[in-house]
């Protein structure tokens, strides 16, 4: 008899034998994206950022670009894998990346100098099996400039041989021809809470996120709209944090005025 | 009743012409060349062993340079090196120890192994004859070295075996003394007084001797004689003594002459590496710490440690690693010689997952990040981790080790959404033209809320306003910013520019730290937009009164 069948009824149902599990796993639809936890650019590339594909995100400063690069490696690294930053402009804040979610362990942060070694760096990274690369290059002037495009080519190229998910975020475009979609970030504005006389609060930023470029021409040209709210620990007034501010509709439209004054 | 106690079965590697064979592990080129290895210095320099074309042209151990020269003048002469050797040694032992953990050093090129139980391993016909190939190909594919194997139930059988021309040579268990009786005693290596004794006695071969009585032999030669009969009949004085495996992997050279450049010593560096690469892989091990020891001209010395922030056998990063080094602490003489110290570790390991998601290869990620730290530097590559304290630009780094994936693959959960700091480092200092209207209420100019939203929240877009105007609101009175730029020298072009004029400033947000200590930290920060764009994080120094920009929110 087989040892299922000998559990009470209510614990059977819950067990699976190794063969059912990899009959599910057969099953189951290959993972092929990450989903990065930002509805709008996940809706923009279909599910998130395609495993094998190069993708670039540009944006000026205060876009929200940097606040969209670490919540697709929160995401990432709260799923179990593991992620790598290559961060050129040294911007990373660890306090602020784990209060976005990202779970630091699974983080390898390089921090090259030029983009001599970014490129280098990231060729590296991609050929260790690293699943997702994200390249920042911080704000301009990007040191060593745009780089050669023969060696964005190579790295997209390392991308799709090694199933990896490359995200370059960049003050402007970079790689040339060779990323599969690009993405800008543009019309940032500021949310501040506080009126009149009252004390002013940085409660988040909004922008829109226009596909640029993308090979799957269908979706070019579409926009949805993002918004990015105060961390509770960077600033607080009085007994409210902006983290008690809400996100409605790509916006934030809500400040509980009883708190501010 | 049988014996419950296995037959010892030991099996003898030894190097033919062990001085030569360790020169050509390290200069492999030279194998096909007319090449004699000499001990001794100037004239009284002799041969010990040369290649086959140096044998050929008639060069035997013990003639002078001059006299090898004579027959074959374009022979080439190497020095014995000692360092090559002891190397050459230490690799044979690595090889034995891969096939058991008890292994004795025995002299220059031999080495002894305890073969028990190593039959189960090689099922075939002749476990014996499998295991003594399975040896030589190992060695001669890990170690660089040609060697011979005998095979038997002593020490001394197994030796003379494995010299027999016919390799692996095996001799059959109870076998030993009917295989060594025909040999002549010298094997043995007796004492000159003891052979001419036993010469005078009439016994010249091992079985003769092995056929006197043992105790009238002890009785006239002493425990001498005692264990002289004993390994004559195949049986050792004294059982196999294995070895304390050393702590280090090491490999080295003494140069044919001294070296100034980086370059070339990278050069021979690097076949070094590579041996002692082989040399781990063959024990599963990798290098976690590299030491280098340099002999320098005339008589100086030149140490160097470098820790790796994994464990890797990875030769190219050991060598970039080994280059870094010497260009950033450069040894100051030329280079007579070197050792380099390869100090193991576990290499790192997982278990893949079968549902969750996959995890990295342990050693490749290893070597990624050997590779990255030789690229970047120390410092510049790990795993960030936040520090317990208030200053923003605190962190921490360490060596990236991930944890292993989950089982299964957690469900997706929407992204917390929060606004990030971009952080700069160092803070770049900015000139700030500040304003002392601060008393709660009195800010502004008088235009509120500019954003024109009638809810309670406040858009303020920069794009709609067609003049630059400063809000600003504070608890307290202070200076509040108007408007900045950065002090950016014409040298620092990387640094980015930051200038204009304040549309909304919030703040300040005190930030103390230390402050008992006279490294104390008093900082007013602020949140500013400008009117150009761009929102910053900004701070004053409460001690000095200077400006700086800390962060970028983006």
């Amino acid at each position: 008899m087989r040892p299922k069948l000998q559990l009470p009824a209510p614990f059977a149902r819950q067990v699976r034998t190794a063969r059912e599990l990899v009959e599910e796993r057969r099953r189951a639809p290959e993972e092929t994206r990450f989903e990065t936890a930002t509805e709008g650019f996940d809706r923009l590339l279909e599910g998130g950022l395609e495993r094998g594909s190069m993708i670039e995100l540009i944006g000026r400063r205060s876009s929200g670009r940097f606040s969209l690069v670490l919540t697709a490696l929160a995401a990432t690294t709260a799923a179990g894998e593991a992620a790598a930053l290559v961060d050129l402009g040294d911007a990373l804040d660890p306090q602020a990346a784990a209060a976005a979610g990202v779970d630091l362990e699974r983080l390898l942060w390089a921090r090259p100098r030029h983009m001599k070694e970014v490129l280098a760096s990231a060729e590296v990274i991609l050929a260790s099996g690293m699943p997702l690369l994200v390249i920042d290059l911080g704000m301009p002037p990007v040191p060593g400039g745009r780089g050669v495009e023969a060696s964005w080519l190579r790295l997209a190229r390392s991308a799709r041989s090694q199933r990896a998910a490359l995200l370059i975020s960049s003050p402007y475009r970079v790689s040339g021809t060779s990323a599969q979609a690009v993405l800008e970030m543009r019309g940032a504005r500021a949310a501040w809470a506080g009126r009149g006389g009252a004390p002013r609060l940085l409660t988040g930023v909004a922008a829109e996120l226009e596909l640029v470029k993308s090979r799957k021409a269908q979706h070019q040209g579409a926009v949805e709209s993002l918004s990015w709210r105060m961390a509770a620990d960077l600033r607080q007034v009085g007994d409210v944090e902006p983290a008690d501010l809400e996100v409605r509709g790509g916006a934030i439209v809500d400040f509980r005025e009883r708190a501010i004054a | 009743m049988p014996s419950l106690d296995p037959v010892p079965r030991i099996a003898c590697l030894m190097v033919p012409l062990f001085p030569l064979a360790a020169r050509l592990r390290s200069e492999p080129e030279l194998a096909q060349e007319a090449l004699a290895v000499l001990a001794g210095s100037g004239p009284a320099a002799r041969v010990v062993a040369a290649t086959r074309l140096a044998r050929r042209a008639g060069i035997r151990p013990g003639f002078t340079l001059s006299q090898a020269r004579v027959r074959l003048p374009k022979l080439i002469a190497r020095p014995r090196d000692a360092e090559c050797e002891r190397a050459a040694r230490e690799a044979l032992l690595d090889v034995a120890e891969s096939f058991s953990p008890r292994v004795e050093d025995g002299d220059e090129g031999l080495a002894y192994l305890d073969a028990c139980g190593l039959e189960r391993h090689y099922p075939g016909e002749s476990p014996d004859e499998e295991l003594g190939r399975a040896l030589m190909l190992a060695s001669e594919q890990r170690a660089g070295l040609p060697i011979r194997v005998g095979i038997a139930a002593s020490k001394l059988a197994a030796r003379v075996a494995a010299g027999q021309p016919h390799s692996p040579t095996l001799v059959p268990a109870g076998g030993e003394a009917r295989f060594l009786a025909p040999l002549p005693l010298s094997r043995l290596t007796p004492q000159a007084k003891t052979l001419a004794t036993l010469t005078s006695w009439g016994i010249h071969s091992l079985g003769e001797l092995a056929d006197l009585p043992k105790d009238e032999v002890a009785s006239r030669l002493g425990p001498m004689g005692q264990d002289l009969h004993a390994m004559a009949r195949g049986v050792d004085p004294e059982p196999l003594m294995p070895r304390h495996p050393p702590p280090a992997f090491a490999e080295g050279m003494e140069l044919e002459w001294p070296l100034v450049n980086l370059e070339p010593f990278v050069f021979v560096a690097r076949g070094a590496l590579e041996r002692i690469t082989l040399r781990m892989q063959s024990q599963g091990l990798a290098c976690e710490r590299l030491g280098l020891s340099l002999e320098l001209e005339p008589d100086g010395h030149h140490e160097r440690s470098i820790t790796l922030p994994a464990p890797t056998r990875d030769v190219k990063t050991l060598l970039t690693l080994v280059r870094l080094d010497l260009e950033a602490h450069p040894p100051g003489a030329p280079i007579l010689a070197f050792t380099l110290n390869a100090h193991p570790d576990k290499p790192r390991e997982a278990q893949l997952s079968l549902f969750g998601p996959a995890a990295l290869s342990p050693d490749k990620l290893a070597t990624t990040v050997a590779r990255l730290f030789s690229m970047l530097g120390k410092g510049r590559v790990g795993s960030p981790r936040t520090v317990d304290a208030h200053r923003p630009e605190r962190f921490a780094l360490e060596p990236y080790a991930p944890p292993p994936p989950p089982k299964e693959r957690p469900e997706a959960r929407l992204g917390r959404g929060l606004l990030t700091v971009r952080v700069l480092r160092p803070p770049l200092e900015i000139e700030v033209i500040t304003d002392r209207r601060g008393a709660p209420g009195s800010g502004g100019n008088g235009h509120g809320d500019h954003g024109g939203s009638s809810g309670e929240g406040s858009y303020v877009e920069a794009t709609e306003v067609a003049e630059p105007v400063t809000e600003y609101a504070s608890a307290r009175a202070e200076e509040r910013p108007i408007s900045f730029k950065t002090l950016i020298g014409e040298e620092e072009s990387r640094k980015p520019r930051i200038e204009g004029r304040v549309r909304v400033a919030s703040g300040p947000w005190g930030l103390e730290e230390d402050w008992w200590s006279p490294d104390r930290l008093e900082r007013d920060y602020w949140d500013v937009e400008l009117t150009s764009g761009g929102l910053y994080r900004i701070y004053r120094d409460r001690g000095n009164g200077d400006w700086f920009v800390d962060g970028v929110y983006d």
